[in-house]
């Protein structure tokens, strides 16, 4: 269909690497944009550990350059800042560019043959908006009195002129809108695209996994963005022209006003579903590459399909579990804690799955199938750790301390980031046509997963030790002082797991421009996109491909040697 | 830019930087870490439904780290035994089968009933005896407090020896809250600015105070002492220094200190300054 | 900064800029919703803050500096910056001398009108503007985007929020007739007050010193630190402590004082038993110096008060109430010595000498340590001085 009207590949450097319409090039983009975020928001992580381990102590190396009015040391405001763009910033512009826009942009067109997007304008529009959102987001930062220091989650009254008084939270909202307006943007392409556009043979049940979750995540991107996108300009109204849906009158005035308890809501209602946002392309991409490292076929494709289904359907129905201790009626309570255990149910099956899939498998350890594996492990650590947060008896004890930090940080910034790496890893060969350090990419495997593990394990024995999130000194209160050590050990760990990505950064540069020439399928898959040549020409595919096989064909006993083959070609009689 | 053209070796530059903040870094962290007693879990809980928290809490870890351990011995298993070698072959399963259709199906009933229904019935049940079940706010035993949260203080409002909220004898303390031990404390939470969370973790109680509504708690305290009262809720950049004291006193000795607490708010007591006399009426 | 907005979006624009003050759309909580009787506390102005919080300040200031004797230190201690000079000043004709300031930053200035001669301290307005932020970042919430001390947080506050258009401040360890220095005014802030929402902030010497001079810049034309006729006094000094190793002794004698030369037992609780307190006074045995002298008496002051109401203020029950500054030999004799500006409570340092001063900071903090914290115990003691006549 997209082959209907094929331009000429444009020539001029503004139109072929800047302003381009080419979801190739707008993946890289959003690669790009996303990995220089990461390393922003990474670096904001690194100085939050260090004020946690080390209170009032002037930050080395960047203290002064950064903080030179406190001589180093970041005062309490300026760590409020640094949380804050730290949660935004790894959510907004670290993670969704790369897993959603880098990948969904590369995937789609590519694995379900078709030549680009089906709205490619649309497509380049929604990164400039990213773009655009992320200037504001940085802007931000460098206004009267600094960015915000709401939180990533914009809590009114705080957040509204009440508790935030400079302009840096006026724009937080403002990017975050814009954000979520290029989300929906994306949202609406893939959809469309993965309806419209799948080559010729190419069923449902055909398609890899990785476009499965790409599907279900621009579906709730498309539902719940605008919820987000409507709460901030209701915010964004309260602060700017006075207007007061979430500024309440003092209860002693007897007067009316807003309701801070509506926002809640209403971030939750996406916030909830943006945990499977982030998640569901990291789960699709797993399902694929494990089965692709295994020499297996995906274990109960149309099951996995299945959870992921029921996840996103769920995902929209649990929201009310952040809310436990705001002082939801205890009906509301118990029916939002049945819901949200039953999301372990699905789960269960997608762990099931995988865990199948590798068993009596021929195991290829890639960098890509250990951050797969890796997915596997901080997931299962994080969403086990989910329960005790479902249940409201010990939520009420561990709501808002380190405890939920350590679960949200495995189930969806780890999990979404292992996934992410897994797909580089995977993916880059094809990209950018040269391949990545295997050696590099398993040190950096090891020394990422290992730090990890202790940082968030750690942060849920602070958490249950009753350490509340979000402190700027723990050592000041006198039941805090004595669990200070965890934070030591915390920070000694985050420290080694961030100079680990630094391993990473170099692979990804050195390789980009002097890594070996990749050949166009080094991994022997036989998806869509393996089928092209490296690196892949203008408009993907010469002649659109007939599907003719599934995607995960592989170790098929009338093979004989080989053990995969490519969706094109028809499986032996 | 000229000053950057230098024999540049990254990989070197890089362990060199790295190598000099670590050491500042264990430095500083051995510092920090000096006069501090280690503790690695909550104070023993010091309210007539703590214990609930603890035991599902160790229930619910138990069953997690079954759970987790399973996990990980099916993930190493093939990692070691299934590694690629020549002239090994995976074998071709879809997972299709009748079998492995019900296989799964049993795997997920188990994990729904173990996992999920279990923690849930024991949850309802601690839920209904305990944090939901609020005492009956006419009985004398109940001890009532209004809670006023504020950037960056816990303002407490007690009936005083009267019982009732608003009168010139009201307990008014910041920061400190005196209670009598073995009686349910029914608390009354509003704000005056932006959202707080009043956290007892000896009390294993948590509510957020809100602006513009009033929130209700309680518990029932079953040690005397002092124990701490935090934050929650984000609630600026002193959120961290939001802290307060819980004097838990046997009842003989609140007596005492609730007469003494009484005249002396009746001294200080000031009828033309209205604004003082915050209060609201009592909600539950 | 306007003009990076705009290039970067219009809406960025439009949605990040605030609106004029007398904006019609913001909000005030009107009666007609309906008042609780029961409830009576008035509406603040400050519920709703202002959309246009003023961030920028554009006019410098000249404050009221120390007095001479400060300079003569300041020039011992840097006699690069400061320097006497004889003929500083013309008036008229007379020549003035005085000490000079290199950095410009402090100047003796005549004032025609007045006809009077003082030393000011020049604020510009950067750094005026820099202590607005980190005063609106930090204070405003209680003390009040104007400073008046009535923020939204610091409704129904007592004691309020200080009101710093006002030239009165309590617990500076400054002769409460004197504007305090900076550097107690910087202490005072980074040890905040015990027992109130005062808390010690944990700032750097910087932010501490912008903030407190734009608080100083706060007071009204002809008041406080822009009162030709006002003088900054410094934090009351003592040449060492009198009672070191003899404690027991210093709380005895503290303890006569208190009782007796000071009469303290006329505002704060006596501790002693009436006949005790008729003995230390030389009173007939069996007279009552004042009725319920176990309990304090809360005075009116009209110095502090809040939208024209005049606070109601309890000098502290030691054994019972927190005192705001300090409990440390040191830090009591220091707010003994200062009193309390703008209260009955007055400077001691004086009137009283040093070592007496000093014992009855032992003595305070004796009845501190021992009562404050225990109730069963000072009920016992409490009710033995009530019932002991």
């Amino acid at each position: 269909m997209s082959g209907d009207h094929i331009h000429a590949e444009p020539t001029s450097f503004w139109k072929k690497h800047v302003f381009s319409v080419d979801h190739k090039v707008i993946a890289k983009q959003f690669m790009w944009f996303g990995l220089l975020w990461l390393l922003i928001g990474g670096l904001m992580a690194m100085m939050i550990r260090w004020q946690l381990a080390n209170p009032g102590m002037p930050v080395p190396l960047l203290g002064n350059l950064l903080f030179s009015r406190t001589d180093g040391v970041i005062d309490p405001a300026t760590y409020n800042m640094l949380f804050t763009m730290h949660g935004t910033i790894m959510i907004f512009l670290g993670l969704t560019p790369i897993l959603i826009g880098a990948f969904g942009n590369w995937c789609i067109p590519l694995m379900i043959g078709a030549r680009d997007m089906i709205f490619p304008l649309l497509n380049m529009l929604s990164f400039w908006t990213v773009v655009l959102g992320g200037l504001v987001g940085l802007y931000s930062m460098f206004v009267p009195l600094g960015a915000t220091e709401a939180g990533w989650t914009g809590y009114p009254t705080l957040s509204t002129t009440v508790g935030t008084q400079g302009s840096g939270e006026t724009l937080w909202a403002l990017a975050v809108f814009l954000i979520g307006l290029s989300s929906i943007m994306g949202g609406i392409n893939y959809i469309t695209t993965i309806i419209r556009l799948r080559a010729p043979g190419m069923g449902w049940m055909d398609m890899p996994l990785t476009i499965w979750g790409m599907l279900f995540t621009a579906v709730l991107n498309v539902l719940f963005l605008p919820v987000i996108g409507s709460a901030m300009l209701l915010l964004i109204m309260d602060r700017v022209f006075g207007t007061t849906f979430f500024v309440p009158a003092s209860i002693m005035s007897g007067a009316s006003g807003g309701d801070p308890i509506l926002y809640q809501h209403l971030f939750w209602i996406f916030g909830h579903p943006e945990v499977y946002i982030l998640i569901l392309p990291a789960w699709g991409l797993v399902s694929d590459l494990l089965s692709f490292f295994a020499r297996k076929p995906a274990f109960g494709y149309k099951v996995t399909v299945g959870a992921m289904f029921a996840v996103t359907l769920l995902s929209a129905v649990v929201y009310g579990h952040h809310m436990f201790t705001t002082g939801l009626s205890a009906m509301l309570g118990e029916s939002f804690m049945l819901l949200t255990m039953i999301i372990s149910v699905p789960g269960e099956i997608l762990f099931f799955n995988w865990l199948h899939t590798i068993w009596r498998g021929s195991l290829r350890l890639t960098s890509a199938m250990l951050f797969s594996m890796g997915v596997i492990f901080v997931f299962g650590l994080g969403g086990l750790t989910g329960l005790y947060l479902a249940t409201i008896s010990t939520d009420i004890f561990l709501h808002d301390t380190y405890f939920v930090v350590g679960h949200f940080h495995l189930t969806m910034a780890a999990s979404s980031l292992f996934g992410a790496f897994a797909a580089i890893y995977f993916f880059f060969p094809k990209m950018f046509g040269r391949m990545m350090s295997e050696r590099l990419g398993k040190i950096h495997f090891w020394t990422t997963i290992i730090p990890l593990t202790v940082v968030f394990c750690t942060m849920f024995i602070s958490g249950y030790g009753g350490m509340p999130r979000r402190y700027y000194d723990h050592t000041s209160a006198s039941y805090l002082a004595p669990l200070q050590h965890l934070n030591v050990i915390t920070t000694t760990a985050a420290f080694i797991l961030g100079a680990a990505q630094l391993i990473f950064a170099w692979n990804f540069v050195r390789s980009r421009w002097w890594g070996a020439k990749a050949p166009d399928n080094p991994w022997e898959v036989g998806t869509l996109d393996w089928t092209t040549p490296t690196p892949v020409p203008h408009y993907n595919f010469k002649e659109i491909p007939v599907v003719h096989t599934g995607p995960h064909e592989f170790s098929h006993p009338k093979l004989g040697d080989r053990d995969w083959i490519s969706q094109t070609d028809k499986l032996p009689a | 830019m000229n000053a950057l053209r230098l024999s540049f070796n990254p990989a070197k530059t890089l362990t060199r930087v790295l190598a000099s903040s670590f050491a500042l870094f264990l430095f500083s962290a051995g510092v920090s870490a000096q006069d501090v007693v280690n503790r690695w879990g909550p104070t023993p809980s010091a309210s007539s439904y703590g214990d609930d928290f603890d035991d599902l809490f160790w229930l619910i870890t138990a069953l997690v780290s079954v759970s987790f351990a399973l996990v990980v011995i099916l993930l190493v298993v093939p990692l070691i035994r299934d590694r690629a070698r020549p002239g090994k072959k995976a074998s071709y399963d879809h997972g299709t089968s009748l079998h492995d259709k019900r296989f799964t199906a049993c795997v997920s009933i188990i994990v729904f009933v173990v996992l999920d229904a279990w923690v849930l019935v024991i949850a309802m049940e601690d839920l209904q005896t305990g944090f939901w079940n609020y005492p009956n706010p006419d009985n004398a035993a109940t001890y009532k407090v209004e809670v006023l949260g504020q950037q960056w203080a816990w303002n407490f409002r007690a009936t005083g020896l009267d019982g009732e909220f608003g009168t010139p004898d009201d307990i008014l303390t910041t920061n400190t809250l005196t209670v009598p031990k073995d009686r349910p404390i029914s608390m009354n939470f509003t704000s005056k600015d932006v959202i707080h969370s009043f956290f007892l973790p000896d009390m294993r109680t948590k509510r957020d105070v809100n602006p513009g509504s009033v929130n209700i708690a309680w518990f029932e305290p079953v040690i005397a002492g002092d124990f701490d009262i935090l934050c929650a809720e984000l609630c600026g950049f002193a959120h961290y220094q939001m802290y307060g004291k819980l004097h838990v006193l046997e009842q003989d000795v609140f007596d005492t200190w609730e007469k003494e607490a009484s005249l002396m708010a009746q001294a200080a007591y000031d009828k033309n300054d209205t604004e003082a006399h915050w209060a609201w009426e009592w909600q539950e | 900064m306007k003009r990076l907005t705009l290039l970067l979006a219009g809406a960025a624009l439009s949605l990040g800029m605030t609106l004029p003050a007398s904006d019609p759309l913001t909000v005030s909580e009107g009666d007609e919703h309906g008042h609780d009787s029961s409830a009576s506390a008035p509406e603040g102005p400050h519920d709703r803050p202002p959309l246009d919080v003023v961030l920028d300040i554009h006019t410098d200031a000249w404050l009221r500096a120390p007095s001479e004797d400060w300079f003569e230190a300041q020039a011992e201690l840097d006699p690069d910056r400061f320097s006497y000079v004889d003929d500083l000043l013309d008036i008229d004709g007379d020549t003035e001398g005085g000490y000079q300031d290199k950095l410009g930053e402090y100047e003796l200035r005549y004032d025609a009108e007045e006809d009077e001669i003082a030393y000011w301290q020049y604020i510009s307005a950067d750094r005026l503007t820099q202590g607005r932020r980190d005063y609106v970042q930090f204070c405003s919430s209680c003390h009040g985007f104007d400073g008046d001390g009535y923020g939204r947080s610091g409704q129904h506050l007592r004691p309020p929020p200080r009101n710093f258009t006002k030239p009165f401040y309590k617990f500076t360890k400054v002769p409460g007739h004197l504007l305090p220095s900076d550097e107690s005014l910087i202490l005072l802030v980074e040890r905040g007050l015990n027992g109130t929402p005062m808390l010690p902030w944990a700032l750097s010497r910087d932010q501490l010193n912008d903030i407190i001079q734009y608080l100083k810049s706060l007071s009204p034309e002809g008041v406080g630190w822009r009162d030709v006729y006002s003088e900054v006094g410094h934090i009351v000094e003592s040449d060492g402590d009198p009672w070191t190793g003899r404690e027991a002794e210093a709380i005895q004698a503290g303890q006569d004082v208190y009782h007796g030369t000071a009469k303290c037992y006329s505002c704060h609780p006596g501790y002693v038993t009436p006949e005790k307190l008729a003995e230390i006074n030389g009173l007939p045995a069996g007279s009552m110096p004042r009725e319920n002298f176990t309990y304090p008496i809360a005075k009116i002051t009209e110095n502090y008060e809040v939208q024209g109401v005049p606070m109601l203020l309890l000098p502290p029950d030691f054994t019972w109430q927190d005192v705001r500054a300090g409990t440390t030999p040191l830090e009591l004799f220091e707010t003994i010595g200062a009193g309390i500006g703008g209260t009955a409570m007055p400077q001691w340092k004086g009137s009283l000498s040093d070592k007496d001063i000093w014992a009855m900071a032992y003595y305070v903090r004796s009845l501190i340590e021992t009562y404050k914290g225990h109730p069963e115990k000072r009920a016992e003691f409490m009710s033995s001085l009530r019932t002991g006549r």
